[in-house]
């Protein structure tokens, strides 16, 4: 079980990783929120499981709830990360602000 | 007139600023607030009062004061915003969308609304309905938002939190709705007037517990006085704070809403953000 927990961890770091890369890699605007958006949400959410998980090594009451309690966190960050994502990126296209291409920068 | 307030700013500024001088420095092991009074804190906090959290027993027991008149300024921060911003004229140009197809009127000079059917929709000129997937998460989410509010008022007193943190929870479970949907919802819900009044009755229950203190004989904020109100006696100086707690959770949420609402629509209360 320790294993399993440790490899989502590791998967979750990864993750995270990713997207700081992304961040800070990524041409334009739009292109910065995708890594943004998805892989925090993937990596928070892999990694809050794996807490849950390991929160369940004895099987008592009040650790399965606590565990519940976790996995509420990641319904509720599983739901309101990519809206929050959805809506900047809603607020940028009505703003009117165009997307990268590769011949814009090469101007 | 500006340079005379800013006389007055940088006489005030410079006045604190030298009387910071006299101050201790940060984290002194020998200042007063080290050597007496948070041992004391530490050590009788629980027998006194029988709150577990010491940070709620300081704020709203040992400091009651202090408190009371912070809840004061927060009332004075949403009244001063409403009484800068506040518009009161109607304006006559009014814009309606036909939902169907898209279509939108423009009335120039109607002194009232005109009253449309299902198909129009009153909207403003630079707003836009926000998107579907925001409004249908925000209205699953806002419920809990304010369940967790009330819970992080009601348990202040044995975990982190208290009035103030689930006030602006509560406040800005209101704003969500206000940025989701429109800013018309959320004033059609919640009247201005009832917004103050809450705003009011916020302060007024905790100057209230106060006071009710007094003609019980012992003095103002001392909560062992409401003995008789409590079927718990052991543990009347938290519940007592629990009372000041939500009277400062319910002027905290109405002055957040107050303030988000007056500065976002320039005081007219119509436009959506």
């Amino acid at each position: 079980m320790d294993i399993f927990v440790i490899c989502l961890l590791t998967i979750g770091l990864f993750f995270f990783f990713g997207g700081a890369v992304g961040i800070i890699r990524m041409p334009g605007f739009y292109t910065r929120l995708h890594p943004a958006g998805i892989l925090d949400t993937m990596g928070i959410l892999v990694m809050v499981v794996a807490l849950a998980i390991y929160n369940l090594h004895q099987l008592t009451f009040e650790s399965v709830l606590l565990t519940i309690k976790i996995l509420l966190i990641v319904f509720f960050v599983f739901l309101s990360s990519p809206t929050a994502t959805h809506s900047i990126v809603d607020a940028g296209m009505r703003a009117g602000l165009r997307y990268w291409t590769k011949k814009k920068e090469k101007e | 007139m500006k340079f005379f307030g800013f006389v007055v700013v940088c006489l005030v500024g410079g006045l604190l600023l030298y009387g910071t001088a006299d101050f201790p420095d940060w984290g002194d092991p020998d200042s007063p607030a080290s050597t007496h009074l948070s041992d004391i804190y530490i050590e009788h906090a629980f027998e006194q009062t029988q709150v577990p959290n010491i940070v709620t027993a300081i704020l709203a027991d040992y400091r009651g004061f202090d408190t009371m008149f912070e809840t004061a300024v927060i009332f004075c921060a949403g009244l001063a915003c409403f009484l800068l911003l506040r518009d009161f004229k109607e304006r006559k140009e009014r814009f309606y969308r036909h939902v169907p197809t898209g279509v939108i009127l423009h009335v120039k000079n109607s002194k009232k609304a005109l009253r449309v059917g299902r198909d129009f929709e009153h909207i403003d000129k630079d707003w836009i309905p926000s998107d579907l997937i925001i409004k249908t998460v925000c209205r699953i989410l806002i419920p809990f938002i304010q369940i967790y509010a009330l819970y992080v008022v009601a348990h202040g007193d044995f975990s982190p939190g208290g009035g103030f943190q689930g006030g602006v929870i509560f406040g800005s479970s209101l704003i969500l709705l206000a940025i989701s949907y429109d800013l018309k919802i959320l004033v059609r819900r919640i009247k201005e007037k009832v917004l103050g009044i809450c705003a009011a009755a916020g302060v007024l229950v905790y100057v209230g517990i106060a006071a009710i203190c007094m003609p019980m004989g012992k003095s103002f904020l001392d909560y062992s006085a409401l003995e008789m109100f409590v079927f718990d006696p052991h543990h009347v100086r938290a519940l007592g704070m629990l009372g000041v707690e939500i009277g400062v959770g319910i002027a905290v949420a109405a002055v957040m809403a107050i303030i988000y609402i007056n500065i976002v629509s320039e005081g007219r209360h119509d436009e959506g953000l």
